[in-house]
C-alpha cells in the first residue's frame, strides 16, 4: 500500500519521535506528505480562539522537534498547531478535512486502576476515523527499547 | 453567544442543533451517559455528561462566561435550580426555564428566572387561536402572570351587541384597549357600540378573566 498523506498528532510524549520517524518511512516510498498536528484542548471556561500561551509554546517545541526528525529523514511535513475542546473530534476533523491515508497515534504505556487504560482520545479515532489508524504502543515500563 | 443547554431530551438536542445552525458556541449538559454520547456523535462536542444543578460542574463548563442559560429537562425543580445557581452564582445575563406545570409559572418569575416557557400554555393557546367557538383567548402574560392581554370575540346573541361601551359593567382592573370590527380596528371610548363578532382586545387580571368574558358574552 502507498500512503502519500498521513497525519500524526503529537503531545509530547514518548512515543512522539516513534510515531514521527514511521511516518516519515510511509511518506517518503510515495514521496507523500505527512502532517504533524498538536491539539490543545482548551477549557470550556475559555472562548475557543483564546490565547492559552504556554500551551502553544509548547507544542511549539513538540512540533519544531517532529520537524527536525522529518527534515533529517529528508521527509516533506507541514505542522499545526489546533485547539479544540476535544482532542478525538479534532483529529478526525483534520484527518477528514487533508483527506489523508492513514493516521498514526502514539500511545504510552499506561495503567489506570491497575488496568491498561487508552484514555478517551484512541477510542474515539478508531471508532470515528475514516481512514486507516496505526497505533503504535510504547513499551512497558522496564522493557528494552 | 456562547448558550448552555441543560437537559438533551429531544427538547435540548433540537434546540441546540437550531442554536448550532445559528452560529452561536454551544452546550449541552445532560446527565445520562448514553445520551450524551449520541449527541456528541451526531452534533460534535457539544455535550458533556453532568448536571446542571451543580456549582462544580457549572463552572467547569465556563458558565461564568455564557450570555444565555436555557434549562429544559422535563422536570421543573431542575429547571428553576440550575437558572437560580447560573443567574445568581455565575450571573448569567439571561435565563431561560421550560415549564412543565404551568402553575410553576408565576414562581419561576417570582425566583428571578428572567424567561419561562411553558409547553402546556402554549398548546393550551393554540388551541384556544384554532378552536372558533373559543370565546376566550389569551394573546399575552404581563408582569410574570399578574396581568394578560386577552381577545374576546363577541357572540351574535351577546346581550352587549348594539349597546354602548359606557352601558357595560366590567370587572374592575380591566381595560379594553382594541376593538376589531365591521369598521376595522379602533381604540373604543365610551360611546362605541359593541357589535356582533367584534374581536375586543383587553388587559385583565387572570382572576377577572371569566368574569370580563361574562360580560361580554352572556
Amino acid at each position: 500500500m502507498i500512503y502519500s498523506k498521513l497525519l500524526v498528532p503529537v503531545r509530547g510524549r514518548k512515543v512522539d519521535d516513534d510515531i514521527v520517524k514511521s511516518a516519515c518511512v510511509l511518506a517518503r516510498r510515495a514521496k507523500g506528505v505527512v502532517y504533524i498536528v498538536h491539539v490543545i484542548q482548551v477549557s470550556r471556561t475559555l472562548p475557543l480562539d483564546a490565547e492559552v500561551t504556554p500551551e502553544t509554546r509548547s507544542g511549539e517545541d513538540m512540533l519544531a522537534n517532529a520537524e527536525k526528525i522529518a527534515d533529517v529523514m529528508d521527509c516533506q511535513a507541514e505542522t499545526e498547531i489546533l485547539q479544540a475542546r476535544e482532542v478525538g473530534p479534532a483529529i478526525v476533523d483534520e484527518a477528514v478535512e487533508r483527506g489523508v491515508d492513514m493516521i498514526i497515534m502514539g500511545l504510552d504505556y499506561k495503567k489506570r486502576f491497575g488496568e491498561f487504560d487508552m484514555g478517551d482520545t484512541v477510542p474515539y479515532v478508531l471508532r470515528n476515523a475514516p481512514c486507516r489508524v496505526l497505533l503504535w504502543r510504547g513499551p512497558m515500563e522496564g522493557e528494552e527499547e | 453567544m456562547y448558550i448552555i443547554v441543560v437537559g438533551g431530551g429531544k427538547v435540548g438536542y433540537y434546540l441546540t442543533l437550531a442554536l448550532l445552525g445559528e452560529g452561536h458556541e454551544v452546550l449541552v449538559l445532560e446527565k445520562d451517559a448514553k445520551r450524551c454520547e449520541l449527541i456528541a456523535e451526531q452534533l460534535g462536542s457539544v455535550c458533556v455528561r453532568g448536571d446542571g444543578c451543580e456549582a462544580r460542574t457549572l463552572a467547569d463548563v465556563g458558565t461564568e462566561r455564557a450570555d444565555m442559560f436555557i434549562a429544559v429537562t422535563d422536570e421543573d425543580e431542575d429547571n428553576l435550580v440550575a437558572c437560580q445557581v447560573a443567574k445568581h452564582k455565575f450571573k448569567v445575563p439571561r435565563t431561560i426555564a421550560r415549564i412543565n406545570n404551568p402553575k410553576n409559572e408565576a414562581l419561576f418569575k417570582k425566583l428571578g428566572i428572567d424567561v419561562t416557557v411553558s409547553s402546556t400554555n402554549l398548546i393550551l393557546e393554540h388551541i384556544e387561536e384554532e378552536v372558533p367557538t373559543h370565546p376566550l383567548v389569551h394573546l399575552l402574560t404581563l408582569r410574570g402572570g399578574a396581568l394578560e392581554i386577552v381577545e374576546v370575540r363577541i357572540p351574535s346573541n351577546s346581550s352587549v351587541v348594539g349597546k354602548r361601551m359606557k352601558e357595560i359593567v366590567f370587572p374592575p382592573e380591566s381595560v379594553i384597549c382594541l376593538m376589531i370590527g365591521g369598521r376595522g380596528a379602533q381604540v373604543p371610548t365610551g360611546d362605541t357600540i359593541l357589535e356582533a363578532e367584534a374581536q375586543v382586545i383587553a388587559v385583565t387580571r387572570p382572576e377577572a378573566e371569566g368574569a370580563l368574558r361574562a360580560a361580554l358574552t352572556e
